[in-house]
């Protein structure tokens, strides 16, 4: 986080706050996230819905919705450059070309009035300045290497299934070749028979280009078999982060164990899973002390004087609970 | 072609915290903080009344037809003169102390000609609009529900109706019945069937599918029982919206028919059938044109802001 | 595209076949024996009254004179003649359909010309102080009856400014006023109609798709929200222009163009029935007909609606290889 790493890191996020308004209330969806990507590394964003998960992703673009938007605070650093200080000039040679972002639900992710090739072609032509025949080209490439024959170019989105879709939607955003790719949730609208095809899909091509990715999801699963780090998102809050390692080895935040206690094991025969109990806390109301206090097992009365700090554990593994608590006890 | 459609679920989860409003709060409300419209359940009582009283256009339109209702009803007492009382000497003067709004080619108050002449505007925006949702909603009720043949007829019957322009409709409505109030009334509502029919074959069909529509029928529910305790009071609230709309329509409709003497004739006042007199002098007394007017624009205003509130608070998902 | 077409004629033709008997049997059942319409006013014999009746055909029965009436519109497009003046219906109508179609059309222009960017533009300024405005103005001019504002077009333009004529028909100048008074409510509607349908689609997930390829916002909004946007327009234009064929009628009224309108007015105004129903069932089938090219443009700017029947021509294609 210091001045000398800013130039290591693709991506450091600072501090950054999100405010919506909703009505008369102000809904605080993301609430000082702080965190840092290395060229060709993947990091997971993992938290369950509501969490603000998203809310950060199009953060780093700048593509959260104006209308509904109280503040955008903090500062995130691309490659040095703090992309919330941007024009939208250079906004704009960023998006699609060094940043760019596959979104949940392909079904309205895409133009249904244009071709897909177009749709492809579009973001390449308007950042390598080349003419329509050769964007085509290169949008015809793209499809083939998502596994569309070229073929099929010409034809509208509703003409492919959800998994086809989202294969076009993969495929636009690696048209210019993206030092950063943001998979927001790529595979949870999709069957589950399609998920890991696609999820296969979204290794392969970032191991071709050599993206650095930001995964979302709330898939612990997708996170073991992608990530190289993760970040546990918890209203608005990262709770723990570290490598895979950490995570899945070392869990020590109530919320993290509670992920995992939530999952269902081959190997242990359990008559039921242990759900978290509850819901997320209103993200209307702003309270002191440990958001998750009110579905933890472990709280006590000390819980609510927290000062919502990440205490180190170990290097580069981070959690946000005073306990700090360091073995699995299950 | 194949097309994967479970989506539905899943759809919501993309909006994360952007819409955390609405949905959730419910199972908040308990918390005792502020009771903010988000903390009512969307689509009670509560909350629509809620919405309702919040919304500035809303409570100026309700106000402004509480006072037209009033003042229409109470206009024999609070004015002067009678709508119908002639006061030559006073003939075609514009607004004065004693004529605050002047008066016409015959020495009639305006004030209490336009106060009076509401009640032709709201009772035929009224009525029009009671028989049109009584056919309309019976017609489209039957044609959602019942389906196929029935169905078909139904919307053929409708697309007659739907082949011609409304106004052109109305006015060949009132060349059958003539004019006069009642079948200015029957005109427009008969014009009205349509949409109304339509409206509701559409939500009958948004709810047919529904499950606990399936469940009423497992357990032998009998076809009325589904159709009136099921299915019509969910159908109600995009009728409800309609229905101001619907009023605010036909209430310039019938200006319009009776401008054209085709509605409510002279002398009665109808701000449409007093535009009409008033049309022939327009050089002189300009304010016999302008006063009717006004009050037609007042009155339609109200009913359409109440239906634009009534659709927002109605539909929490459309609200900005 | 020929088969969507052909299915929509398919439609239209009975429908329109359904409105013309329908006209009929209703006007027939009208109060006034068109005969003694006919005869204009005065004393009549009873005799003179059945001369009349025989002349009129009205003794045939109601069969005989409906399918002659059908047989006389489907195969010389002939409407008869005014039972009260008796002439050709169809001449009058050509003579007269030509101004309110320029009345419509005029509006129509108008509306789109005017509506359509300003729809645009505060939906993508949404909640400033431009579309608040906007907003208010356009929810005003929807309460206003048209006959009004073409009065007040009359008042001020006409007789205080003189600027432009206020009744009668000539040059370009004559329809300045009828088409503003015309399409004034239309356009208010047509604006906030636009606004809302971009809203929708400015918020929707493929423009934020296609804001994260870097595409300006121009391009953002021109080409992906608009395209998009423009879907349902299309058949608002198309409901909007037969409301402006209706509206035409009553500002011919106000502003003594010889149109279709006058002589609707003037023949339900006389009993004249053979006029009315002549009358209606034209301007019916001229709904019809923007109605049709309405769903034309619509299904061919929808790749969705279009390649149901692209789609299902190549299947018939392949079926010969």
């Amino acid at each position: 986080m210091s001045e000398e790493n800013k130039k290591k890191e693709l991506l450091e996020v600072k501090n950054l706050n999100v405010r919506y308004k909703s009505g008369q209330a102000t809904v605080y969806a993301v609430n000082g996230i702080s965190l840092e990507l290395e060229k060709g590394q993947t990091l997971g964003l993992v938290g369950e819905t509501g969490a603000g998960k998203t809310t950060i992703a199009k953060s780093i673009l700048r593509i959260l919705p104006d209308y509904a938007i109280e503040t955008l605070e903090g500062e995130i650093y691309y490659e040095g450059k703090d992309i919330l200080k941007l024009s939208d000039k250079e906004l704009q040679n960023l998006r699609g070309h060094e940043i760019s972002m596959i979104f949940q639900d392909p079904m309205t992710a895409l133009n249904p009035v244009k071709t897909v090739s177009s749709q492809i072609a579009e973001g390449y032509r308007k950042h390598h300045g080349c003419p329509r025949a050769e964007a085509n080209r290169k949008a015809v490439e793209m499809l083939e290497m998502v596994g569309i024959p070229g073929e099929r170019a010409d034809e509208y989105p509703h003409q492919f299934s959800g998994g086809m879709k989202q294969r076009v939607v993969i495929a636009m955003a690696m048209a210019c070749s993206p030092k950063l790719l943001i998979a927001d949730e790529p595979t949870t609208a999709l069957d589950v028979t399609i998920q890991a095809q696609v999820l296969d899909l979204i290794k392969n091509v970032k191991e071709e280009i050599g993206t650095a990715m930001l995964l979302i999801t709330h898939d612990l699963g997708v996170v073991a078999e992608v990530c190289d780090k993760v970040c546990v998102i918890y209203a608005g809050r990262i709770v723990e982060s570290g490598s895979k390692e950490d995570i899945f080895d070392k869990p020590s935040h109530p919320y993290t164990r509670g992920l995992f206690a939530a999952l269902p094991d081959l190997d242990k025969d359990v008559e039921r899973l242990t759900p978290i109990e509850g819901l997320l806390p209103d993200p209307t109301v702003r309270e002191d002390g440990c958001a998750f206090r009110s579905r933890c097992p472990h709280a006590c009365h000390a819980c609510r004087e927290f000062d919502n700090e990440l205490r180190e554990l170990a290097p580069g593994h981070y959690t946000r609970c005073w306990r700090g608590l360091q073995d699995r006890e299950d | 072609m194949s097309r994967v459609e479970n989506v539905g679920a899943e759809k919501e989860v993309g909006k994360e915290k952007k819409h955390g409003g609405h949905g959730k709060m419910g199972r908040h409300g308990g918390r005792g903080h502020k009771k903010s419209s988000e903390s009512l359940k969307p689509g009670s009582l509560a909350y629509i009344w809620h919405s309702i009283s919040h919304n500035k256009g809303a409570v100026m339109g309700m106000v402004l037809i509480v006072l037209i209702v009033l003042l229409s009803i109470l206009s024999p007492y609070l004015c002067r003169w009678g709508y119908a009382e002639l006061d030559v000497l006073n003939a075609k003067s514009g607004p004065s102390l004693t004529h605050l709004l002047g008066c016409d080619e015959l020495g009639r108050d305006l004030l209490s000609r336009v106060l009076y002449g509401a009640r032709y505007t709201l009772y035929i925006g009224l009525a029009g609009t009671a028989l049109s949702v009584v056919i309309g909603v019976t017609l489209g009720a039957i044609a959602g529900y019942f389906g196929g043949l029935v169905d078909s007829c139904v919307m053929r019957f409708l697309d007659v109706f739907q082949a011609f322009p409304q106004l052109i409709l109305a006015m060949a409505f009132c060349a059958v019945f003539g004019s006069g109030l009642n079948n200015c009334v029957a005109a427009l509502g008969l014009t009205g069937i349509a949409g109304f029919a339509r409206l509701m074959r559409a939500n009958i069909l948004r709810i047919r599918d529904m499950e606990y529509i399936e469940a009423s029928v497992s357990i032998n529910c009998p076809t009325r029982k589904i159709i009136t305790g099921h299915i019509i009071p969910n159908a109600v609230s995009p009728i409800i919206v309609e229905i101001a709309m619907s009023i605010s329509r036909n209430g310039l409709a019938s200006s319009s028919l009776s401008f054209l003497g085709l509605g409510v004739r002279p002398p009665y006042p109808e701000w449409g059938a007093m535009l009409a007199g008033a049309r022939n002098y327009i050089r002189d007394c300009p304010h016999m044109v302008i006063v009717p007017g006004v009050f037609i624009v007042i009155c339609v205003l109200s009913f359409n802001l109440i239906g634009d509130a009534l659709r927002d608070a109605l539909d929490p998902k459309l609200k900005k | 595209m020929i088969r969507y077409v052909v299915k929509r004629l398919v439609i239209l033709i009975p429908t329109l076949l359904v409105v013309a008997i329908i006209m009929f049997t209703l006007m027939d059942f009208v109060p006034g024996d068109p005969a003694v319409i006919a005869l204009g006013s005065g004393n009549h014999t009873q005799e003179e009254i059945e001369l009349k009746r025989e002349s009129m055909g009205l003794n045939k029965p109601y069969i005989t004179r409906l399918g002659e009436y059908l047989g006389n519109l489907i195969f010389h497009f002939d409407f008869g003649t005014s039972i009260v003046d008796g002439t050709q219906i169809k001449t009058a109508i050509s003579d007269r359909f030509p101004n309110t179609l320029k009345i419509a059309l005029g509006s129509i222009l108008v509306t789109i010309i005017v509506g359509l960017p300003l729809g645009v533009r505060t939906a993508v300024r949404a909640n400033t102080w431009e579309d608040k405005i906007s907003l208010f103005i356009t929810l005003l001019l929807d309460c206003m009856p048209s006959f009004w504002v073409g009065l007040l077009l009359v008042l001020l333009f006409a007789l205080k400014l003189g600027w432009l004529p206020s009744s009668g028909v000539g040059g370009l100048k004559y329809f300045v006023l009828p088409v503003i008074a015309n399409s004034l409510g239309g356009l208010a509607g047509f604006t906030r109609q636009t606004r809302a349908s971009m809203l929708e689609v400015i918020r929707s997930d493929l423009v934020t798709t296609a804001r994260s390829k870097g595409l300006s916002e121009r391009e953002v909004i021109y080409g992906h929200a608009l395209p998009n946007a423009l879907i349902p327009i299309i058949t608002i234009v198309g409901m909007r222009f037969g409301q402006m064929l209706g509206g035409a009628t009553i500002i011919e009224v106000i502003f003594s163009i010889p149109g279709l309108g006058p002589y609707l007015v003037n023949g339900i105004g006389s009993q004249d029935y053979t006029v009315v129903t002549g009358g209606i069932i034209f301007i019916a089938f001229s709904f019809a007909i923007i109605m049709l090219l309405t769903d034309l443009v619509y299904a061919f700017v929808d790749p969705r609606i279009k390649a149901q029947y692209v789609a299902r021509n190549r299947k018939g294609g392949r079926k010969d290889e």
